[in-house]
């Protein structure tokens, strides 16, 4: 236990070196967001020419580690034990607290996932350092080694440039779905592997996890294309209809909260503030008002079709392509209109292959 | 044996009718209404829900300026027992570190706690990182994200929403839960209640109670700093109209600029 203990600036600042990540084990595979912070933290690194270091703890972790290497981690701390095989709290924060203790790193990044944020106070109170949290833009100066943490703010509507001067490590959690998935690195990865395997004192194995119902929830964050629908779709089989229309053209089916309070669709539909924060490539809004809650979690997408039978509906302000017209009609002829674009390119237009 | 069960409650701006002074980019508080926040509304029901089935006493401890006080009211009329608002001018301006360390440093100065019923974050700051900073403050055990909390047997079991499934845990007391915004319904303040509390009033505890250094805790205790606010600028976009006649086109020109792509 850490006790009562205030925050303590650092003596010693440029002692603490190198870019570490937290690499989030999804069980025998990295997750997509572990890749993500090897993107953002390989940037960082390169930057202010320091090395890259995934943390990773698990049962039987060293296919995950190379995995973590092989996408450009320089080094790899790794802790396994049988007892490590599910995500715990205590003995996690225990053994991460001790890594970032000893080799003192100048900036670690956490996902801002559910466990990334259980894990992440922690490990800064441990630190007696500093975190932003749930970042969207992380940028480092070149010659301060100082951290640009930057984060959205009252209802998405300010971006704070939040920065801890004194405190190490820099720590952050960083939002998922923001930052990109490098390239795996050419040829043999050089990077270093460390793993120990650990004992778990049975003091901290206190929490015990009786059963995983795994959801086949959606992801709305991975996909490029969302086809999100509204209470203007009258009932549930509106959905069916959406469904249709993303499994058309490769998208999942997003939806606003009434839909979702209502019974339409399940609750890991819903894009906005309650729900999940979506940027996609392409997202179609059918039968959205376009309230702030739900504008707060699309808006950040590339490109916007509202499909509305109000012509002063609020999400026509946040429409690239505004349909003004029935969903029962113009979902159909989205649909039609794909099908016929793909049949006239397979038939015979060869000069226009599109490429992958 | 009674149940001793901490609430942490936060009083933040009405998220409806948040006013962003132009020239400051700070929020102008003296335009903005002060509410609960929603998801500590949550906690304090769990602890409620708790308390419907086993001896239990429900502290609500809150830092925050004098006005939280109406929050304070609102959780004793709704069934809460004991209300400490932890406030000092010291306080102002803390980001979440020093946030724990004042919440956890009033919690630790009861003279006992079972179960501490957080919020999963406060909808002004939405960092979520305050309740696990109390459990590392106060060496315990966590369970965070929870929808669903059962206590028996000097044993909280409760349902993790994880982004890939839920996950349901188990955890002898003492422990540290945060609770979803929206996981169960609040019940009302009742009309008695409130008046009692009114008459009963919440205790009040600064800096020196607490037996904090100054510079420990708010604005200086705050390790990191907001160095700039910028307002997103929104894109302004086509709101290209696009009759049902039309549509060929718009997917034409989709598939064209590589937005939707033939697999
Ligand atoms: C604290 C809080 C958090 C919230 N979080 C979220 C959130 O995360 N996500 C979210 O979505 N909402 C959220 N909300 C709710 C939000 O304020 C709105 O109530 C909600 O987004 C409205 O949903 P809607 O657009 O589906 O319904 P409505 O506002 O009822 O809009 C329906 C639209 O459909 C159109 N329409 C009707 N029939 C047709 C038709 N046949 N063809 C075409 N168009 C048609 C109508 O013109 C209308 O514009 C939150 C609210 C609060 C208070
Ligand atoms: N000032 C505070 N006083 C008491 N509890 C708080 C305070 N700030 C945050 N909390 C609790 O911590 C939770 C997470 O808040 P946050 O970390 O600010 O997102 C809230 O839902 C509250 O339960």
């Amino acid at each position: 236990m850490v006790g009562l203990q205030f925050a303590k600036p650092v003596d010693k600042p440029e002692e603490y070196r190198h870019v570490f990540v937290y690499l989030e084990n999804g069980q025998g595979r990295l997750k997509r967001v572990a890749l993500e912070m090897i993107g953002i933290g390989r940037e960082l690194a390169t930057k202010v020419n320091e090395e890259l270091v995934g943390i990773l703890i698990g049962d039987d972790i060293s296919a995950m580690a190379e995995e973590a290497v092989s996408y450009g981690c320089d080094r790899v701390l790794g802790a396994q034990s049988k007892d490590l095989k599910d995500f715990r709290t205590v003995p996690y924060a225990n053994l991460v607290g001790e890594f970032v203790m000893s080799e003192k790193p100048n900036v670690f990044l956490i996902p801002a996932t559910r466990n990334g944020r259980d894990l992440a106070s922690r490990i800064a109170v441990k630190c007696q350092a500093g975190v932003t949290a749930d970042c969207t833009e992380l940028d480092i100066e070149k010659d301060t080694r100082i951290l640009s943490a930057r984060r959205p703010t009252y209802g998405e509507s300010m971006l704070a440039e939040i920065l801890c001067r004194k405190h190490r490590p820099q720590m952050a959690t960083a939002r998922a779905g923001i930052f990109k998935v490098p390239e795996k690195v050419g040829g043999k990865p050089s990077g270093k592997i460390d793993i120990k395997n650990v004992k778990i004192d049975k003091k901290y194995l206190n929490k015990k996890i009786i059963e995983f119902r795994k959801k086949d929830r959606v992801d709305l964050t991975a996909a490029d294309i969302v086809v999100s629908g509204g209470l203007g779709l009258g009932g549930p089989a509106g959905f069916k209809m959406l469904e249709q229309l993303a499994g058309e053209v490769g998208g999942v089916v997003g939806a606003s909260r009434p839909t979702a309070d209502l019974g339409w669709i399940s609750r890991d539909h819903q894009v906005g503030q309650t729900g999940t924060t979506v940027r996609p490539k392409l997202y179609v809004a059918a039968g959205i008002s376009g309230k702030i809650q739900h504008i707060m979690g699309m808006k950040g997408s590339e490109t916007i079709i509202a499909i509305n039978t109000d012509p002063n509906a609020e999400i026509v302000k946040y429409s690239d392509y505004f349909i003004n017209a029935d969903i029962n009609k113009a979902i159909p002829a989205i649909i039609d209109a794909v099908k016929k674009y793909r049949t006239e390119l397979a038939g015979g237009k060869k000069t226009k292959t599109p490429s992958q | 044996m009674v149940l001793e069960i901490v609430v942490m409650v936060k009083q933040v701006p009405d998220s409806q009718e948040v006013v962003i002074d132009p020239v400051t980019m700070n929020l102008n508080r003296s335009m903005t209404r002060n509410v609960t926040n929603r998801a500590d509304e949550n906690a304090l029901e769990a602890a409620l829900q708790i308390k419907d089935k086993v001896p239990a006493n429900i502290t609500i401890v809150s830092m925050g300026p004098p006005q939280a006080e109406t929050t304070m009211i609102e959780c004793l009329a709704r069934g809460a027992d004991r209300a400490v608002l932890v406030s000092d001018r010291a306080f102002g301006g803390a980001d979440t570190y020093p946030t724990g360390l004042t919440v956890a440093s009033a919690i630790s100065k009861l003279d006992h706690f079972d179960i501490i019923i957080a919020g999963e974050e406060s909808s002004d700051s939405s960092t979520g990182h305050v309740g696990p900073g109390v459990a590392e403050f106060l060496g315990i055990d966590q369970i965070t994200y929870c929808s669903k909390i059962e206590f028996s047997d000097g044993r909280v079991t409760a349902e993790r929403e994880l982004e890939d499934g839920t996950e349901v845990v188990q955890c002898p007391t003492p422990v540290l839960v945060t609770m979803l915004l929206g996981s169960n319904f609040p019940r009302m303040q009742t009309l008695r209640r409130k008046i009692d509390a009114t008459k009963k009033g919440i205790e009040v505890w600064n800096l020196e109670k607490l037996g904090l250094q100054p510079e420990w805790v708010g604005v200086r205790g705050s390790p990191t700093i907001v160095r700039r606010m910028q307002s997103i600028k929104e894109r302004e976009r086509a709101k290209k109209p696009v009759t049902l006649e039309a549509i060929p086109d718009m997917v034409k020109e989709l598939y064209e600029k590589n937005i939707l792509k033939v697999k």
